[in-house]
Formats: structure tokens, C-alpha cells, sequence
């Protein structure tokens, strides 16, 4: 009683609202999640139950393995590639000599500035116009173009992360490397760079995320992801709902291992806090 | 031929030699004219108020502040000529700051050997060997594969001791040490400080322990407004100041 009380008179305009206590809180959120879940899970299983046609699920599943064994390739390799990049585009960033400053800036406002599918029209069909027609050497060009352009697109994006790590290390900690003797090389290597990537890391992961999610607009450069197979099969059969779920469990078998692997990496990186 | 000549002046130089120094933060003058020299191993103690220039003038000396004119000099070489290889520099001036540094994923080992392994390429065994030695020395011999955050205060600022002296220095920086630490850890520090200056260290102190300043400094320097006001052994400085600035601190800090 005695407690209510006190409460209630720390909180009077909350209690003219109607959200006096905790509780009351707390009893309007399990309301509102269980409503949200049960619907969810409702349309799920009607989806499941009246409109997946499982003949043709069974028999398109290898087509999607497909895609996804495609998908997985240019997502690993641009990933690697582009964590790699933005490394040096973070390091561009926090430099104080001003030429690589500018040039990491304005690459980073050109990538970030402008959209992918655009980037990937610059690469996918204005590269090749340079050559006259016929003579343009690579083979498989709409694979080239894809890690080319989601690895300088998200070069970018793990760049602005890479430098926000960076500035979020205490200065004191370059200084001491620094007054010990090392070379400023050194100092970033091995002192700033490991607790910059810390920092960074749920910020490049989440980016990571994104880039597997934009595989999806390789459909405009005839690259066979994962929604151009679920637009084949929508047209021939008229059955959206089949391939769509098909595309959820593609699209999560790649981004939930990948999320948890950002989560291991990030608790491998928390240094001796009491566990 | 000049090796033998460096050994030679080296215990009359002093080891570091401030000479007309000026610093400006912009337009602030944080130090003016500073002429000051600290004979090898001698301890010599930095007090003031804050915002004095005490700090700027201890980082002043391996070059984590430029100064504007002047000269500073370490075993008679000028470190403020254009020319010269600052870590090299570095290497001879041991610095411990207020907020310790520990590089936090680094082992207490690993921080104490990483410098000596990667700048002089000392053999890692060799640097682990030394590095235990060190640690026991500050009292830490069984905290060597504990990281900074298992680590008090007081812990991580005698592993940042081990971790300068592990360079070797001709000199130590102490840089308001205890500043940042609980009370009943200051002790502990103090004490290898105290220990350090008994096997001849030469040492530049920035401190508020004026008790420390009095029983191990060998002379003490109180600066004001970017200015060294008053300096001489403890005993007269801080029983017969001759200066009213000085007067006026000791009063308020007593």
C-alpha cells in the first residue's frame, strides 16, 4: 500500500494516463505481443495449411538450393572484400593527410550518396560500352559486376563504421603506444585497430546483413538470385505463396548464421570483463 | 669515438633540460620561458594548481605537445629539432599517465612485452622473461595473464609502470598517477614510485601528493599560470617559501 503510494506520487501524469504501475505496464505488453504472435502464427499456418501447394514446393526446392549456392558465393566473397576495403576506407577517413582524407570522403559520399542498383548499372552495362561491341573479354560479367558493386557499395558503409570505431577509442590509449616508441603503423595495428573492430563490429554485421539482402536487386543485371526464382515460378504457376516461402527460408539460412556469427565474434572480443 | 663521448658527459648533463621553453594552446600561453634541468637520477616533483601548464610540461618532453620555441633536451640531445626520430626519442622517456592506458586486450604480460618485442625485436621469450620480472617487481608476479578490466586501479597503474620500464628508459614521466585512483589505492603506487627513486630512476613528477612530493622528491618545482614560481628541496619549499604564490598554494593545499 504504503509503496503504491509513494509511486503514485512520483508519477502523477503517468497515472492520469491510465499507466499507474509497473505491472500495468508490463501486462499491456505481454497483451499486445501475444495478440501480435498469435495472428502471426494464425496466418502462418493458414498460409501452410490452404495455400502452399507442396508438389510444386518439393519440386522447385532445388532451384532455390541453386540460387542460394549462388547467392552464398557472391555474398561470402563481396563480404570478405568489402570488410577488407573498408578497413583502409575507415582508415582514409580518420586521416589527417588531406588528400587520402578527401578521396576516402568522397568515395564514401558517392557510394553511400547514390543507389546500388544504379551502381550496378554503371558497372554491369557502361564498362562493357567501352570495348566495341563483341570484344568485351570477361565471361561471366553479371557475376563480376555483383562483387564489384556490393563490395565498393558496402566498402562504404563499413568504412563510416570502421571510423566511428576508430574515434571512439580513447586518445589516451594511441598516445601511450606511441610514447612507448611505436611507429604510428604500429600503434594503429595493433592498438587501435583490435578495439576499433570491436567497436565497430554490430555495426558491420548489421551492414553485412544488408548486403545479403541487396543480392536481391542482382535480378536487373540477369544474375539468378533468389527473387528471380520466385518470379519464374509466381508466372508460370500463378501460386505466389509456394515460392514465398521458399524465399524466407533461403534468405534467413544466410542471415541467420551470419547474425550469429557476428554475435560470437563480438563476444570473443569482450576482454576479460568478469564472465 | 663519440659513444665513448656521450658516456662521458652523460653524468654531468642533465638528463632532461628545459631552456626558454614556450608552449600556446592558440592563443593561450600555457608555458612561459621554462628553464628547468633534472640531473640523472634525481626526483624532481611538479606541483600547482590545476591548469598551471604542469601536465603540458611533462608531455612536453616526449613530444606529445609540441612547443613554439625553446629548446628540451635528453641526455644533451635537443628532441625538439625537426630532424630527430621521435620513437627512437621515445624510447629513452618512460611515461605513466593518469587514466593508466592499458591497452584493454592485451593481457598485463602482453602490455608490458608488446613494446619491447615489436619496437627494439627483442625475442618474445626473452620479453616474457623480463616482463615477469617486472610485474613481480610492482608486486603483480601472479597477475601476469589478467586483463586491465579483472584489474584495480591500482593493479593496472603498477602494470603501466612495469610496462615503461620494460623499455628501459633513462627517464620516467609520472603524469598525476594516483589522480584517477581510489584512496586506499594510492598507496600502493606511491610505493613503487618510492622504490623506483631509491634504485636511482631518474623521475619527473606531476603530483597532488604533496606528501609524496615532500619524503621522495629530491626538489620540487610549483608552477602557476604556465610559470615556474618558486623551486628548491622539499624541506625549504614547502617550510619557508619565499614567494606569496607559493605561500598561498601550501595554504590552500594543507
Amino acid at each position: 500500500m504504503g509503496e503504491t503510494d509513494t509511486r503514485k506520487r512520483g508519477g502523477e501524469a503517468a497515472a492520469r494516463d491510465g499507466l499507474v504501475t509497473d505491472e500495468r505496464v508490463k501486462w499491456a505488453g505481454v497483451a499486445v505481443s501475444v495478440a501480435f504472435t498469435l495472428a502471426i502464427v494464425g496466418f502462418i499456418a493458414l498460409v501452410l495449411l490452404e495455400y502452399v501447394d507442396y508438389g510444386l514446393l518439393f519440386a522447385v526446392v532445388p532451384r532455390f538450393v541453386e540460387a542460394f549456392v549462388r547467392v552464398l558465393r557472391v555474398v561470402v566473397i563481396s563480404s570478405v572484400l568489402a570488410v577488407t576495403a573498408g578497413v583502409f576506407v575507415g582508415l582514409g577517413r580518420v586521416s589527417r593527410t588531406s588528400v587520402t582524407h578527401a578521396i576516402a570522403t568522397a568515395y564514401v559520399q558517392f557510394f553511400r550518396g547514390t543507389p546500388l542498383l544504379f551502381q550496378l548499372f554503371i558497372i554491369y552495362l557502361g564498362i562493357p560500352s567501352l570495348w566495341p561491341p563483341g570484344e568485351f573479354p570477361v565471361g561471366n560479367w553479371s557475376f563480376a559486376t555483383a562483387v564489384i558493386a556490393l563490395t565498393l557499395n558496402h566498402a562504404a558503409y563499413v568504412g563510416e563504421a570502421v571510423k566511428g570505431g576508430i574515434n571512439a577509442v580513447p586518445a589516451g590509449q594511441m598516445e601511450a603506444a606511441r610514447s612507448l616508441g611505436m611507429s604510428y603503423v604500429d600503434s594503429m595495428r595493433e592498438i587501435i585497430l583490435p578495439q576499433a573492430w570491436r567497436n565497430a563490429l554490430a555495426a558491420i554485421g548489421n551492414d553485412q546483413v544488408i548486403l545479403v539482402k541487396d543480392t536481391s536487386l542482382l535480378t536487373v543485371i540477369a544474375f539468378p538470385e533468389i527473387l528471380t526464382v520466385f518470379r519464374e515460378i509466381n508466372s508460370n504457376q500463378f501460386d505466389p505463396w509456394t515460392p514465398i516461402v521458399l524465399v524466407a527460408i533461403t534468405y534467413l539460412a544466410i542471415t541467420l548464421p551470419l547474425m550469429r556469427l557476428v554475435q560470437y565474434l563480438e563476444d570473443r572480443a569482450e576482454w576479460g570483463t568478469q564472465g | 669515438m663519440s659513444d665513448g663521448d656521450v658516456q662521458e658527459t652523460r653524468t654531468d648533463t642533465p638528463e632532461v633540460e628545459f631552456e626558454k621553453v614556450n608552449k600556446y594552446f592558440g592563443e593561450t600561453h600555457v608555458l612561459k620561458d621554462i628553464d628547468l634541468a633534472v640531473e640523472n637520477r634525481e626526483v624532481v616533483v611538479v606541483i600547482g594548481p590545476s591548469g598551471s601548464g604542469k601536465s603540458t610540461l611533462l608531455r612536453c618532453v616526449n613530444r606529445l605537445e609540441e612547443i613554439q620555441s625553446g629548446e628540451i633536451r635528453i641526455a644533451g640531445e635537443s628532441i625538439t629539432d625537426p630532424e630527430v626520430d621521435v620513437n627512437r626519442l621515445r624510447q629513452r622517456v618512460g611515461m605513466v599517465f593518469q587514466h593508466f592506458n592499458l591497452f584493454p586486450h592485451k593481457t598485463a604480460l602482453e602490455n608490458v612485452t608488446l613494446a619491447p618485442v615489436r619496437v627494439r625485436g627483442v625475442p618474445k621469450n626473452e620479453a616474457e622473461q623480463k616482463a615477469e620480472d617486472l610485474l613481480a617487481e610492482v608486486g603483480l608476479g601472479d597477475q601476469a595473464d589478467s586483463y586491465p578490466a579483472e584489474l584495480s586501479g591500482g593493479q593496472q597503474q603498477r602494470v603501466a609502470i612495469a610496462r615503461a620500464l620494460a623499455m628501459d628508459p633513462s627517464v620516467m614521466l609520472f603524469d598525476e598517477v594516483t589522480s584517477a585512483l581510489d584512496p586506499e589505492l594510492v598507496g600502493e603506487v606511491l610505493g613503487v614510485m618510492r622504490n623506483l627513486a631509491e634504485e636511482g630512476m631518474t623521475m619527473l613528477v606531476v603530483t597532488h601528493e604533496m606528501g609524496f612530493a615532500r619524503e621522495v622528491g629530491d626538489r620540487v618545482v610549483l608552477m602557476s599560470e604556465g610559470r615556474i614560481v618558486e623551486t628548491g628541496p622539499p624541506a625549504d619549499l614547502f617550510d619557508s617559501p619565499k614567494t606569496d604564490r607559493a605561500k598561498q598554494f601550501l595554504t590552500r593545499v594543507k
